[in-house]
Order: structure tokens, then sequence, then C-alpha cells
């Protein structure tokens, strides 16, 4: 017995002096949710950051337990500092607690910031163990320090939050999957450049606003929020989009698409000009149409509109993305997959020239509910 | 020290597949698609199978050598070196190997440190953990083979979650990149190969425990059971980080297999990849404590004196001594390396060598007896 105590009195010790290693309880810091940069020019940045207050309104429950429900946190905190500094040491100064990040959200640049380029900011995301990689990274539109800060928002939960399921549900319909994540897969790998949505202030509440579509970390060109489904059509097999299309002046049909799946075939891909073959499939269920423009006897005609147009929408886009010399549809990874010994080193010339054909086949599976 | 090992200290034949399977799956997990993929590219996988099947094949070398060596004694590595070479070449040889071993130890405990020390505490001390760790291992190894069998029972069950975990990085992943196949040289899948040996390690160690499991016939299935889940289970992790990363992107991951855990989204637990990381405490703990067994027993073969009891806590010294002595990741990484070497070495050389000797010895023995 005597022996046993021996032993297990240091045991005891140990584990009690051994447990003093450095807490972060959730109430005793500030827990970073979102992070914007803008860029001032000359490496200089402005950063914003923004925590989540959990005692803003006065809680009756709470009768003596915890803060008074008067109480609030710091909310915000933004400062100038030099690119690619990580912002949470920037403003451990003026932390009123120690400020962490925990389970960051959000990720903003403004539009400078990602024409000027984001490998800093990437590479500092990216080395840190705590940023979750179901992040979401967005390119703001104006000033993502106003739109971080503003306190005239519709909405009371916290402003990230507030975007991040913004951009999710979005992610689910039109908009092609844009975390940390899928942002990563196209920066770092070959034959293929990243995308983030384009967000922006529009009085009392924030909207999606197209497409940031990048060349390594420089933002370069702006894809339209009526373009979004069809490159999300070329991207990846998705459903519940919405796509309005005009078939003639001031004549509108619009459905929402049960499935799509796209396949690719590539043909002589280690030739100077490759051939692409993209076929896609569309089941359509079409939720708005312009009065009698629509029957069931009718859809087949409207179809095969639709599939000319699509089509040729699809073509005239990766037309874009090649003289831009960018490709965010990953086309280059899909050359790489069925072509054996890949030439690499000259894709980026034979990108180019590369012939893109594209199949659309849309199927209206129902029309409504009226004639 | 020829004696059968009573039936009360053995344990069932299911024990030879939950031990080599718990020795093989370890910190390696997390982060060996980096290495492997940096050869073979998309074809990774492939070698992954080569080197299964090289293993199973050493899988069947290392039965082969106790099955041979059970009419004239006692079934294990010490006994086999005695008599094939002499008392002193032979301890000279067990000595060799269980170095090996000790490094396998401190190799773990290390590793498991270093993760922690980079994902959850930096501020770890690595003396008290390790020494807390080490009494743990004591702890069981006092209680005998019977309680290590348990654990690695314990540890096998503890992390079936840990692989249901990758499950959920399925939706993400791009099986395109898997194309086209095979479209590497055979030099390439090579030294994807070598590179993949030391995941594949640890199940050597039955060559130690071998005696101590009861029905060897059926003892004998479970063990290729357990080596054709290791390569089943590496082989599927490995096509899953080579869809799910590009291939970029995963020679920028040190450990793809963390990176997985954390794009996993709960809505209460935030950081699933702290939860998996401690849960991975207990790959380590089978290891340790069946390593410190093993050359414990080296030291009662040797010198039979000394009793386990002792041995044991002068073992373990030396396994916190040694852990603590390596500071930096860079050091892990070399360490690693020439752990990685040694087992190749003893694995894919030796151990093929001494199932010659051993071949040649027993003709010897009948053109002498005739």
């Amino acid at each position: 017995m005597k022996q046993k105590a021996v032993l297990i009195a240091p045991l005891i010790a140990i584990l009690f002096l051994s447990g003093c290693l450095p807490t972060s309880i959730i109430d005793d810091v500030l827990l970073v949710e979102a992070e914007g940069v803008d860029y001032l020019g000359n490496e200089k940045v402005m950063g914003t950051i923004t925590m989540p207050n959990y005692v803003e309104n006065p809680n009756p429950g709470s009768a003596g337990a915890g803060l008074p429900t008067t109480a609030s946190m710091l909310r915000h905190l933004s400062g100038v500092t030099y690119d690619g500094k990580s912002l949470v040491d920037r403003f451990q100064q003026s932390g009123q607690m120690p400020i962490r990040v925990g389970k960051i959200r959000l990720m903003l640049f403004n539009t400078a910031m990602a024409k000027k380029g984001l490998y800093k900011q990437i590479d500092l995301r990216n080395r840190d163990p705590d940023s979750p990689r179901d992040m979401n990274f967005a390119v703001v539109e104006g000033s993502c320090r106003k739109l971080l800060t503003s306190a005239d928002y519709q909405t009371q939960i916290p402003v990230a939050r507030y975007i991040q399921d913004m951009i999710e549900q979005n992610t689910e319909q039109n908009y092609p999957e844009s975390t940390m994540e899928s942002f990563m897969y196209a920066y770092y790998g070959d034959y293929m450049d990243p995308f983030l949505p384009i967000i922006r202030k529009q009085g009392d509440h924030i909207a999606m606003h197209g497409l940031a579509l990048f060349k390594n970390d420089k933002y370069v060109m702006r894809l339209s929020e009526n373009r979004v489904f069809t490159f999300k059509m070329l991207f990846q097999k998705f459903n519940q989009g919405v796509y309005d299309y005009e078939f003639a002046p001031n004549k509108h049909i619009a459905f929402k698409n049960v499935h799509t799946d796209v396949n690719y075939k590539v043909k002589n891909g280690n030739s100077a000009a490759p051939d692409i073959y993209a076929s896609v499939n569309v089941s359509a269920q079409v939720r708005q149409a312009y009065p009698k423009s629509l029957s069931k006897a009718s859809s087949p005609v409207m179809e095969k509109k639709l599939n000319r147009h699509m089509a040729k929408q699809s073509a005239q886009l990766v037309r874009r993305f090649q003289r831009k010399g960018i490709d965010p549809l990953q086309l280059g990874q899909h050359v790489r997959s069925y072509t054996r010994n890949f030439d690499g080193k000259s894709w980026p010339e034979r990108y180019a020239n590369a012939r893109f054909h594209c199949k659309v086949d849309v199927t209206i599976k129902q029309t409504g509910i009226s004639e | 020290m020829n004696d059968k090992i009573k039936p009360a200290h053995q344990v069932g034949p299911v024990s030879a597949f939950f031990i080599p399977q718990v020795m093989q799956i370890g910190i390696g997990y997390l982060s060996f698609q980096q290495i492997i993929t940096k050869y073979s590219q998309q074809d990774a996988w492939l070698a992954s199978l080569i080197s299964g099947a090289l293993s199973l094949g050493i899988l069947w070398v290392v039965l082969r050598l106790l099955e041979n060596e059970r009419q004239f004694g006692m079934p294990d590595l010490f006994s086999i070196h005695t008599r094939i070479f002499g008392r002193r070449i032979g301890t000279i040889l067990n000595l060799f190997t269980v170095t090996h071993v000790l490094l396998f130890a401190i190799m773990s405990l290390r590793s498991y440190i270093e993760i922690v020390h980079v994902w959850v505490f930096p501020q770890m001390s690595m003396f008290l953990f390790s020494l807390i760790f080490c009494l743990i291992a004591w702890y069981i190894v006092s209680g005998g083979m019977r309680t290590i069998a348990g654990v690695c029972l314990l540890s096998f069950i503890y992390l079936v979650p840990l692989s249901i975990l990758t499950l959920f990085i399925v939706p993400h992943a791009q099986f395109e990149n898997l194309l086209p196949l095979v479209d590497h040289s055979p030099a390439a899948l090579l030294k994807s190969c070598y590179e993949l040996t030391h995941v594949y390690l640890g199940f050597e160690l039955l060559l130690y425990v071998y005696p101590f499991i009861s029905n060897p016939r059926e003892a004998r299935k479970w063990a290729f059971r357990s080596a054709l889940t290791t390569v089943y289970f590496y082989t599927t992790t490995l096509i899953l980080a080579i869809a799910y990363f590009s291939q970029g992107e995963l020679q920028n991951t040190i450990w793809p297999t963390v990176a997985y855990w954390k794009s996993v989204r709960f809505p209460l637990v935030e950081h699933i990849d702290i939860i998996a990381i401690v849960l991975l405490l207990w790959a380590t703990i089978p290891k340790v404590c069946l390593c410190s067994w093993i050359i414990a027993r080296a030291v009662k073969f040797t010198v039979p004196k000394i009793k386990m009891k002792y041995s044991l806590i002068v073992i373990l010294a030396l396994m916190i001594a040694g852990t603590t002595m390596i500071h930096s990741g860079l050091q892990v990484k070399r360490l690693n390396d020439v752990y990685a070497t040694y087992g190749v070495l003893i694995i894919y050389i030796y151990l093929p060598i001494l199932l010659f000797c051993q071949w040649i010895k027993k003709k010897r023995g009948r053109s002498a007896a005739s």
C-alpha cells in the first residue's frame, strides 16, 4: 500500500504541475471571426478584424450571472500595417482580452488588394494551423473596413456569420464552391487558376456580385452575375441553380436546374492545339416563362434554342479566358488527366490555342402547373 | 529460458491481427501522402500496393522463420539468433535488431510530441509529457503480455472513428486527378515504394511476440489479414489524398491527413482536427508499451539475472532521455530517415538472409546426422 502511494503521489503532482499550459477560455478571449484587408498602396494595408459580441442585448434571463447585461465587448479593430502581417498579432496591443484565431470564418480582400496579388496573405493562411479549411474567402468591391464595421445592417447577427451564411447558401445554388479548400486547390495546383466570389455592400445589406477570376494570385477578370451559371455548369456537377434566358427582347424564360453534369474529353492533348470536348446535360424545371411562349408541346423547340444559346455562351466564356491566359475552369487539369506523358511546360502557350467544343443538352422536365 | 510460455500468459490468435495492425498505423499516417507522391504523383497508390504486397511477402518470411524454429525451442528472434550463430554473435545480432525497436519507440513518441507541438500546445513540456507517458507505459507493461495485447485491441477500436472521419472529404474529392493511370517509370514507382516502406514497418515485431500467441495456425491467418487491412487502409487514404488535393497543394502540405480533418465541419465541434490529434495518443501508447516489453525481454534473454521489472524502468528512462534530446522538427525528420533506412535494411535484406542461414543450418544438421 505504502509502495503504491509512493508511486502515485509524484504522478499526481506531475499531472497537476504540467496542467499549467496557457488556456483560451471562450469567455476570456476575443475570438476573431473575420479579417478584412484593404490595400493602401506601397505595400501598406488597412487591416480590420471583427469579433462576435456575445452580450450585445440586455438579457433578462441572466440575473447576476456572467457579465453585466449592459456590457459590450470590443467588436472590431482596424489599423494600418504591412502586407502579409498577421492581423491577430498586429491588434494584440489594442485587445481588451487576448485576441485568438479560433475558428475564423471569413477572409476579405478589396479589389485593389486582389489586383495587387494575394500571395503573402495566402501563405499566411496556409501556414496557420488554426485556420479551418472551410473558411470563406471573398473579394469586396469597395472597402472591407466599411463592410465589416458598418452598424446599419438589417440583421443583428455578427457580420462575419451574415456574410458566410450568404456565400454558403449561394454556393448551393448558382455560385461555385469557394472555400479556402477549393481556393488552395486551384492556387497551388498546376494548370489551373483560382476564383473567388465578389461581394459588396448595397445600402443596408450585402449582396453577391459575380466572380473574381485570378491569374495565379492576381485578380484579372470579373465574371458578371448572369454568366456565373454557365461557369458553374462547366465547372462542376450541381443543382438548384437558376438560369434566366432572354430568348427575344424583353421576353424571358427562367429555369431551375434539377441536375447538371459535365463531362470532359480531350483529344491530341500534347499537340499545339488540343481539342477539349465538353458535354453538359441539364435537367431543367421551368419556373417562369413569358406568357404563351412555352407549353409541353413547344418545349422541344425551346430546348433546342437553349442548347444553342448555352453552347455559344460557354464557348465565348472559354475564349475570354484563353485571351486573358487564365484557366479557372481547370481545363488544363482535364487535359493532363486524359493525356499520357502530358507536356506541362508548354501548356500555357498551347492553352491559348486549345479548341474548346461544347455540347449542351437541356431537357425541360416540366413547365409548371398551368398550360 | 527455453521453457514453453505458460498458456496463462498467452494471448488468443486474434491478437496476431491487432498487434501488427496497431504497430503499423501511427503518426506516419498523418504525413505519408506528401512524401510518396513526390516521385510518382498520381500513381503513388500503385506504389502503395506494391509496398503492401512486399510487406505481405516479408510477413511470410517472418512466419516461416518462426515456424521452422518451433521444433528447436522458443519461436522468437532471440532464440533464432543464438541457435544459428552461437551465443556471442547471436547477442550482437540481438542488439542490432533491438536497437531498431528502441528507435521505433522513441520515434513514435517524439513524432507524436512534434504533432502536438505544431497543432495543439506549442508550450507543452517534452520531458513532463514523456515522463507521464512512460509511467502509463510502465503500468501497462507491468501487467504483462496480455495487458499489452488488450491495449492494442483498445487502440484499434479507438482509432476506427479517425478512419471514418476521412470519409467526410469524399464529396470534395475529384477522382479525375488519378488519371492518367500508370504514367510513371518503374524507377519513380520504386522510389515511392522505398519511401513507403517505413509506414508499413512494425509488423515485424511479431518476431518477438509470436511465442506468446496461442494456436499458431489460426494466428498466421490473422497476421495476413492484418497486413491486408493495413494495405487497404493506406492505399485508400492515399487515393483520397490524390483526389482531394491538387499535386502542387499536396507538395505544400506537410500533414495532409490533418488537413482532411480541418475541412470537416460539425455545428458544435469546430476543430475536429484537435480532437483527432488527441485521440491519436492511442496510436502511440501500444507502440511504446510493446517496444519496451520487447527490449526488457531482450535484456532478460541476454542476462537472465536481471528481472524485467527492473530493466523496464531503465529502458523507459532511456526512452525519455532519447525523446527529450531531439529538439527540432528537422531532427525528428532526420531520425525518421535513419529509422526508415534501418528498417528497410532489416526487413528486406536481413530477414531473407536469416531465413537462408536457417535453411543452411538445417541442411548441415541433417547431413551431419546422416
